[in-house]
């Protein structure tokens, strides 16, 4: 048992596919009419990972774009599910995958906030013990209470992240949305993220911002077409990743 | 028990969600909310002229008759027909955040739910105010309206998911409703059919619930005992049925809708 809970995220021989259709199949006269050609193309995303992350630790997912670095993410959290192998979760979860997932643009700030951590699994009383802290975070002011849809990109993306790193998960998965935000945002973030770091959260980011990653991170994975190319420190990882990128 | 659990935990999200069902359906319209009440009421009026002066239908107290049909019927339709399109509707969530997706349906159903117990009072108004008063038999109405609930919800959870992978679902339900309403006796009475046959009739659920409704309502009467132990058999197994299917089908709703 006590092996098992060591880790935050195990996955062993992690495979997915995706359906390449480019033109859908939807209907049941299509369905039926052309039941032979419903033989999609598949596409290998991830192949064969196996990767085990410690409680506590930040890891860096990096490689090109169309990687499978999003779609391993994706799985983590039990948006998608492998298509073939195992991957196991222990500890609650958040997600800030695309900026401001389940915002309602006609809510106002405040309700949103209240829709977005009850997507997370908070009760009413959690997140009014909560929600000081994370307008207060979030910088909105007293925009808060004006519909989401007035909000510029950098905004929503504060108030999205204000509410994830509020929502108290032991494991905490980042895509790439940091890039958003201003200088003193972006300043600000990074150091909520090292603070939870040091408070034993699991972090794993997806970024391209290798300058941030080496400081944040103590791990990096680098995903080459679905599989994993390099494993272990970050400094290594990037230096590696780095030189066949130039 | 996954699914308790998880709701359970979720509450917060389903209630927020079942408020969102009721409040967002007619928003932007000046009745707002109360269009849910007032579209039934349409409906029987333009049943209650039809039926007693063109078709030349007599039945005792029809209106009340009527409205007792109607209002579960169209708590009936709003579920399935809001139901089958939630998964589709929430898309942008589903691809994006981790949920149980089953608050999906159970929030259509639920706000259904809600919005009928509301309707009730006006089936009692009209009981009141039709001449046809009120008995201690509405102790039944909860018990009722809860298997109606679970028919519904796992006819939602089945269906919602198949619409995800096979769209032709949703026109083809839509039809076999349109069909269900003259196979289920709501602006005639079940006697209406010879007792030989009228087995056939009872078989469909939803007779043997609106003729429960209108033992309670209008004939102040216990309702058939068999009937309802036939609704608790077929409401447990649909729905059964309905959650597997769903939880077969939910793990691909992110790449399929």
């Amino acid at each position: 048992m006590k092996e098992v809970n060591e880790y935050a995220i195990r996955t062993k021989n992690l495979y997915k596919d995706f359906k390449l259709n480019s033109d859908k199949p939807g209907t049941l006269k299509e369905k039926l009419l052309f039941f032979r050609r419903n033989k999609v193309e598949k596409v290998h995303i991830l192949k064969d990972i196996d990767l085990d992350i410690k409680k506590g630790e930040t890891v860096a997912l990096i490689g090109t774009n169309g990687s499978g670095k999003s779609t391993l993410l994706k799985l983590m959290t039990k948006i998608i599910y492998p298509t073939k192998g195992k991957i196991e979760v222990n500890g609650k979860l958040t997600s800030l995958l695309e900026l401001g997932a389940g915002f309602h643009p006609d809510f106002t700030g405040r309700e949103n906030i209240y829709f977005n951590a009850s997507i997370f699994g908070l009760t009413a009383k959690e997140i009014d013990k909560r929600i000081p802290e994370i307008i207060e975070f979030s910088e909105l002011g007293e925009l808060i209470d004006a519909p989401v849809r007035t909000y510029s990109s950098g905004m929503y993306m504060r108030l999205a992240f204000s509410v994830a790193i509020n929502v108290d998960a032991e494991i905490l998965l980042i895509d790439e949305i940091l890039a958003v935000g201003d200088q003193h945002f972006q300043e600000k973030c990074f150091s909520k993220l090292h603070e939870l770091k040091e408070a034993g959260k699991t972090i794993v980011i997806v970024s391209h911002d290798m300058n941030s990653v080496k400081d944040l991170c103590d791990r990096a994975v680098w995903i080459y077409e679905g599989r994993i190319k390099l494993d272990g420190k970050v400094d290594k990882v990037i230096d590696e990743y780095l030189k066949v990128c130039r | 028990m996954k699914l308790f659990k998880n709701l359970y935990q979720y509450r917060e999200l389903l209630k927020s969600n079942v408020k969102k069902e009721i409040r967002g359906k007619y928003k932007g319209s000046f009745l707002g909310v109360l269009w849910s009440f007032v579209n039934p009421l349409l409906q029987v009026l333009v049943y209650a002229i039809v039926f007693p002066y063109i078709m030349r239908v007599k039945t005792d107290n029809y209106l009340v008759f009527l409205i007792i049909g109607i209002v579960p019927w169209t708590f009936f339709t709003y579920v399935l027909n809001q139901g089958m399109i939630t998964v589709r509707m929430n898309s942008g969530i589903i691809k994006k955040v981790y949920f149980p997706r089953e608050i999906l349906p159970i929030s259509v159903a639920t706000s259904g739910l809600v919005n009928f117990s509301i309707s009730c009072i006006i089936i009692l108004l009209f009981c009141i105010f039709g001449g046809v008063g009120i008995s201690w038999h509405l102790v039944f109405l909860p018990v009722i309206a809860l298997l109606q609930y679970v028919l519904q919800l796992g006819l939602t959870l089945g269906l919602c998911a198949i619409n995800i992978y096979i769209k032709d679902t949703e026109y083809i339900v839509q039809f076999l409703m349109n069909m269900l309403f003259y196979g289920t006796p709501i602006l005639y009475a079940a006697t209406l059919f010879p007792e030989r046959i009228r087995w056939i009739l009872y078989l469909n659920p939803m007779a043997q619930i609106i003729n429960a409704y209108r033992d309670i309502f209008l004939y102040h009467q216990i309702p058939d005992i068999y009937g309802l132990l036939y609704l608790v058999g077929v409401s447990i197994i649909v729905f059964i049925i309905g959650l597997v299917i769903f939880r077969k089908l939910e793990k691909g709703f992110a790449e399929e809708v």
